[in-house]
């Protein structure tokens, strides 16, 4: 009995880590050509899962749904790019550390008053009785974000290694002036990556809405958890963030069935703290020379 | 003498005036917002601490403050501590804890320290929230005011207690700020290596401002808890965090002037909100501000595009929003966000650092005059030079996976003697420069200075020990003018216990400094740049000023990394003439060099390497005839005497 409960927590935190996995690839992949991350990233995904919920409101149908709100997250990670990262990119300084989080507070706020401070169920076309696997229930959105997760991680992989422009942007990522020296624009594969990045945590958003319903401070606790993530499995890691996102949500499930809810993130913290004194590249990434 | 008056009576104003207000203005609620303005004054000068002259996002300060307030208040209801005591505690938890958090954040750099001291403060939020026990949890924890020395504090007398602080708090720092200390903390900013190699150590001045400003966040924390005799857990949470942090950028970092502007701003933006007016009247403000501003840069093109018309696109939006949302105190962050996106984009500096810049250049203040050069004797004495072995490297290695960058050196540096160091590109030259000075430990092998073992591995404790380097990619500390450069370099003036430093009694040996640090500079024939910054200065200039701050290690060894890479042919000679200058007074230099005019002109001794090991040794003429070196230069045995070709 008591192994099923653990299995029970386990798995299902390990599904939730999933999303914060997927924002933490999120944040790889604009870490990879630009050397920076979004810091109001929680509000891309909060806004976009917002804005896909207008759109069914609307009586858009879900299959049309998804595609626009990716359309939309990848339109405001362009603006993200465009108005707090590129100028301190161009003068090779850190100032986009303060405009992320400047935008974020912006778009926290608009939202607010758009669409009101209290929480909204989000509808899913899925039904509500959950699968048993080995007697572990598993309810159908879990199985939906998986699978989201995988899809979209798994195609932009495929897209940087099989087509020309995703080539350019491992070449930005391996060394951005010899790329440029080749002809590759730099600032078109870091909006890229930005895009990408912002379609990325809209997909987020809506998968995980239907599980924590839409309302502003969402992704408050959940970006704190991709930083987490994607901190300790290194921000150049690739695949790693999956391993430790599951790691992490599980270990979540369990910490807040034993040491109450209200300590759940505590471990997770903890982690990154140490994960950054012990190993700042990551568990999974790749330590560098100090060159002078 | 105009300038200290005009800095001075503009603090006395200001202070005068806030203790002042309460004795005209007898509302409460007024009298509410300047405590609340002293505090927040003390809290933004201790992040000021971290995030301007540090120069990393600390995330923390939030917790500090939470913690510090916490602590303060538990003291009072569970121990019945009295109230300077209690403040006491509250400014060691916070300097406690942040000298803790600092330790794992000691690596950290940008956006990993921004993320490490984020999860602090979720932590301690999770802490507070809790440990209902010891907090009272989301209940809140209610306390009284303990009185002060047996009288009851009046709203008013609380006011008066909370100015001092700040006044005392201002003062110091500043004394603080403009030492070594401050020179220090911005030394680390611009260059962690170059720290550790000046000997000036990274490690120990990031834990004590990351410590130092978590304590001025903890006293602020204690009178936080003293002002509002109630805390909750969500009080100290990442919103307030960035409204701190965006005070600090916005009133201007690196400034105390800058921190109070910008926590009167923090304090005052909700009431200027509710009122419409006043509103419409700040952003109308703003906006021409921003049209004016960013026009003029395009004019004269010191300014990007984006960064003239970003602030007027933002400050637009803020005059539209205004005229067409009902109630602008709900939108409070989403303005807060496009002031600030403004400033940032428009006003790197700050509005202090704006109006400072504007002031000056109104009143035209003089720079204060620099005192007369040291005699040189007197800053780097002669020392005798018998030509005894002085460094002794053995058997060296240093390999990197497979590459094995130095395999087997060995080679004796004499006391007085100039040591060439040469070898085509990728011979390991700057891996064995490294290793010498403590940035790589050594795989193997074994290195002794003065027939002592050297430290390995630790840049701080090879300088410790008596050398001193420059480095072939400059490592300067950019934002320092070239004076402070060499200042924060000098070794054996700074000698007053911190406590001294606080209250302004050190001022003696800041003048030695400076005097020393002119006489170096004079040598190097940089005096006249002495209060230009030194990322302004030209290359030249640069190599020429990573030499002087070397000097003023007073180094028994000086290793000089290509100081020629790059330098005009002028420049060369006058290079030349400075090391020999070094050479007069006793000093042995380790001299890796691609020119071979300098190499054969300055050399006792030449060292040449390639693939990691010693080809040939000896005078600057054997080795140029040497037919290995002429192979390792030319890849082929060349006609007899063939000179080396450097790349």
């Amino acid at each position: 009995m008591n192994a099923l409960i653990i299995g029970q927590l386990a798995v299902s935190g390990a599904l939730m880590g999933l999303v914060y996995a997927l924002i933490a690839y999120g944040f790889q992949l604009t870490y990879a050509t630009s050397k920076s991350i979004n810091f109001g990233q929680g509000e891309l995904v909060m806004v976009s899962a917002f804005f896909s919920l207008t759109l069914l409101d609307h009586g858009v149908p879900y299959a049309l749904m998804v595609p626009g709100g990716l359309a939309f997250g990848a339109l405001l990670g362009l603006l993200v790019e465009r108005t707090g990262v590129r100028l301190a990119l161009e003068e090779k300084s850190e100032g986009w550390v303060l405009l992320t989080i400047i935008l974020g507070l912006f778009f926290f706020s608009a939202a607010e008053n758009i669409w009101g401070r209290d929480d909204r169920p989000f509808p899913t076309p899925l039904s509500e009785n959950p699968v048993h696997v080995f007697g572990i229930d598993v309810t159908r959105m879990e199985i939906s974000v998986a699978v989201g997760v995988f899809a979209i991680m798994g195609l932009i992989e495929l897209f940087k290694r099989r087509t020309l422009l995703g080539k350019a942007f491992e070449a930005v990522s391996a060394d951005r002036d010899a790329a440029e020296l080749m002809g590759i624009s730099a600032t078109r594969t870091v909006m890229l990556s930005y895009g990408l990045s912002g379609a990325v945590a809209a997909l987020a958003g809506i998968l995980v809405s239907p599980i924590t319903t839409v309302g502003p401070t969402m992704a408050s606790a959940m970006i704190l958890k991709a930083f987490s993530v994607a901190v300790v499995a290194g921000l150049d890691s690739g695949f790693g963030v999956v391993l430790i996102g599951m790691f992490l949500g599980a270990l979540e499930g369990l910490a807040s069935f034993y040491i109450g809810s209200g300590w759940r993130e505590a471990p997770g913290l903890m982690l990154l703290i140490l994960a950054l004194a012990v190993r700042p590249t990551g568990v999974f990434g790749k330590a560098g020379i100090r060159k002078v | 003498m105009k300038r200290l008056l005009l800095i001075h009576g503009a603090e006395l104003a200001v202070f005068a005036l806030l203790a002042a207000i309460p004795l005209a203005v007898a509302n409460p609620y007024a009298l509410g917002l300047l405590t609340l303005l002293a505090i927040y004054g003390i809290l933004l000068i201790g992040l000021d601490v971290t995030v301007g002259y540090l120069g990393q996002i600390n995330l923390g300060h939030v917790a500090f403050l939470g913690l510090g307030a916490y602590a303060a208040g538990i003291c009072i209801t569970r121990f019945g501590m009295g109230l300077f005591p209690a403040l006491g505690v509250a400014a060691l938890v916070g300097v406690a804890l942040g000298g803790l958090l600092a330790l794992p954040a000691l690596r950290l750099e940008g956006p990993q320290f921004a993320l490490a001291t984020l999860s602090f403060t979720a932590l301690s939020f999770t802490f507070l929230n809790e440990m209902e026990s010891l907090t009272g949890g989301a209940q809140g924890l209610s306390l009284t005011r303990p009185p002060l020395w047996g009288h009851d504090l009046s709203p008013r007398g609380f006011f008066w207690l909370c100015t001092v602080l700040l006044a005392f708090v201002w003062l110091s720092m500043r004394n603080l700020l403009h030492s070594q200390w401050g020179r220090a903390f911005e030394a680390l900013r611009d260059s962690a290596i170059a720290t550790d190699a000046m000997g000036i150590g990274a490690y120990r001045h990031k834990v004590a401002a990351f410590a130092l400003g978590s304590g001025l966040g903890g006293l602020a924390g204690g009178l936080y808890a003293f002002n509002f005799q109630y805390l909750q857990p969500q009080s100290f949470v990442y919103d307030l965090m960035v409204i701190l942090l965006l005070g600090v950028v916005l009133g201007g970092r690196k400034s105390l002037w800058g921190a109070f502007v910008g926590a009167s701003i923090v304090v005052l933006l909700p009431n200027l909100l509710s009122n419409r007016q006043v509103f419409l009247a700040v952003s109308g403000l703003g906006f021409l501000l921003a049209l004016g501003s960013g026009a003029q840069g395009l004019i004269r093109k010191t300014t990007r595009p984006f960064q003239a018309l970003a602030p007027v696109v933002a400050m637009g939006l803020l005059v539209a929003g205004g005229l067409l949302v009902q109630n602008t105190e709900d939108w409070r962050k989403a303005i807060f966000a496009l002031m600030l996106f403004s400033v940032v984009v428009g006003l790197p500096e700050g509005l202090m650092g704006f109006a400072a810049r504007a002031l000056t250049r109104l009143f035209r203040v003089a720079p204060a005059p620099l005192p007369a050069p040291s005699d040189l004797d007197a800053v780097l004495p002669k020392r005798a030079a018998d030509g005894s072995a002085f460094l002794e490297l053995e058997d060296l290695k240093r390999h990197f996976g497979g590459v094995k960058a130095v395999d087997g050196l060995s080679m004796t540096v004499r006391s007085g003697q100039i040591h060439g160091l040469i070898g085509p590109n990728g011979s390991g030259k700057s891996t064995v420069v490294n290793v010498i000075s403590g940035l790589y430990p050594p795989t193997s092998g074994r290195m002794r200075l003065r027939g002592r073992p050297l430290a390995t591995g630790s840049l701080y404790r090879a300088a410790q020990s008596g050398l001193a380097r420059t480095f072939q990619n400059l490592q300067l500390f950019g934002e320092l003018t070239a004076l402070e450069n060499v200042m924060v370099a000098l070794k054996g003036v700074y000698r007053s216990p911190v406590p001294l430093v606080l209250l302004g009694l050190a001022k003696g040996e800041e003048r030695r400094a400076r005097a020393d640090a002119l006489a170096l500079l004079d040598l190097l024939g940089l005096k006249d740049q002495a209060r230009a910054r030194a990322k302004d200065l030209t290359y030249g200039d640069q190599r020429f000023l990573e030499v002087a701050r070397a000097l003023a290690r007073k180094p028994d060894l000086l290793i000089l990394d290509e100081p020629a890479a790059g330098l005009a042919h002028p420049d060369v000679q006058r290079l030349i003439q400075i090391i020999r200058r070094i050479h007069q007074r006793g000093i042995a230099m380790i001299l890796i060099e691609h020119h071979m005019d300098v190499v054969s002109e300055l050399c006792t001794v030449v060292t040449v390497l390639d693939g990691g090991r010693v080809i040939a040794e000896g005078s600057p003429d054997e080795v140029k005839r040497h037919p290995k070196v002429v192979e390792a230069y030319l890849g082929q045995a060349g006609p007899g005497d063939a000179a080396p070709q450097p790349a």
